[in-house]
């Protein structure tokens, strides 16, 4: 966001010196860790309540202006609507699965998973016509190429539910044992250790 | 240079998918932000412990608030808004409590990775920005080391435009002094 509300006086080398000195990453190691340990607590603390949604919305300068009669209206229909979210909302979706963008796959719910199973199945799918073989790499199978093929569908679309730990995983997929791709559904890794562009997929416990 | 990813690689659905209750994608949305929110912290406060410490609450806090979170938002500022609340209470905090963190106290910002070539100033750089007030430091690391806009630093900061210019540019005239009487006693 280089834009022109920059001061000229701004951009001189030693200032572009403490800049790029500056805008060095902190240590890799531990990032994976410590991402777990966020989320980990984030996910045991309470979301706000619905209640303390609807107060804040209360408080918002185009809520306020409504009358008397559409804040009570507004407020049937939201008593309807949350509690609908709250019944059928997205925490009650499963969270382990990569699901499946056909629904033709079945869905692995983590909660079916016993209580002291560390490993949850993970669904990889991949939609490549050419391709006479895929498998799966990533440090789950230290990047052996071949060790976890996908199984081809009669619709063409390659599937494989692999059991992983919980946590951020990097992986690839191999076309034909020689040509690495990212995942083209999931977020990309900048960390691969292969040195091509990788994958990631955040794997929850139940 | 090992760079954070820009702000442009996040998927911007993301936090709307977040706010909705999806929890992989709140996940993303961490892994994405880390390097860059614990960078900020790092400058902020000097010392890993404080900074860690500040990006979690941080973390955590945007989990317990995306139902706040306006779909026609950007959640870069909103992310830096409660993280930099977050660095100004520990500073606050540790000013407060603690005699030993002493104002312009060498940061403790071992675990940064510098590409060697800049190395020799790296030191003096951490040196000069501990010395500044935190309002000069916090609005030039916005500025200049995450690359953010004067509106969206207002957004972050709460603090007018001309404000924001005059802290960064002191926080300029700063560094620039200090470091060229570091070359020159070289």
């Amino acid at each position: 966001m280089n834009d022109e509300t920059n001061h000229p006086m701004e951009r001189d080398p030693l200032i572009e010196r403490v800049r790029a000195a500056l805008r060095a990453a902190p240590e890799g190691a531990s990032h994976q860790r410590a991402v777990a340990r966020v989320l980990s607590v984030a996910f045991a603390s309470p979301r706000r309540s619905v209640f303390r949604r609807a107060l804040d919305a209360w408080r918002t300068p185009a809520f306020t202006r409504l009358g008397a009669v559409a804040v009570a209206g507004a407020a049937l229909v939201l008593g309807f609507v949350t509690r609908g979210a709250y019944v059928a909302g997205p925490d009650t979706e499963p969270m382990t699965s990569s699901g499946s963008p056909t629904g033709e796959f079945p869905v692995v719910r983590a909660s079916d998973i016993p209580s002291d199973e560390r490993l949850i199945p993970t669904q990889f799918i991949l939609d490549d016509h050419k391709a006479a073989s895929v498998s799966i790499v990533g440090e789950f199978n230290q990047w052996k190429v071949g060790a976890t093929p996908l199984t081809r569908l009669a619709n063409g679309v390659w599937t494989a539910t692999v059991p992983l730990s919980a946590g951020r995983h990097v992986y690839a997929f191999v076309l034909d044992d020689t040509l690495m791709v990212a995942d083209p559904r999931a977020p990309k890794a900048g960390d691969a250790d292969y040195g091509r562009e990788g994958s990631v997929v955040m794997v929850f416990a139940p | 240079m090992p760079d954070t990813p820009p702000s442009s690689s996040i998927d911007p659905t993301l936090p709307l998918r977040a706010k909705a209750g999806d929890r992989q994608a709140f996940a993303l949305l961490v892994d994405a932000m880390y390097p860059r929110s614990l960078r900020f912290a790092l400058h902020m406060v000097g010392n890993r412990e404080d900074a860690e410490e500040a990006v979690q609450d941080t973390f955590v806090r945007v989990y317990q608030n995306l139902g706040r979170f306006r779909d026609d938002a950007r959640f870069e500022p909103w992310l830096f808004r409660i993280l930099a609340n977050r660095c100004r209470s520990l500073i606050v905090k540790r000013r407060r409590h603690s005699d030993l963190i002493q104002y312009g106290e060498v940061p403790d910002r071992a675990q940064l990775v510098t590409n060697g070539v800049e190395k020799d100033w790296t030191e003096e750089i951490y040196l000069i920005l501990a010395t500044l007030p935190a309002e000069q430091r916090e609005a030039f690391l916005l500025r200049h080391v995450e690359d953010m806009a004067y509106e969206d630093i207002a957004a972050v900061t709460g603090v007018g435009l001309s404000a924001l210019r005059m802290r960064v540019k002191r926080a300029c005239d700063v560094l620039r002094a200090r470091l060229t009487e570091v070359i020159r006693d070289e």
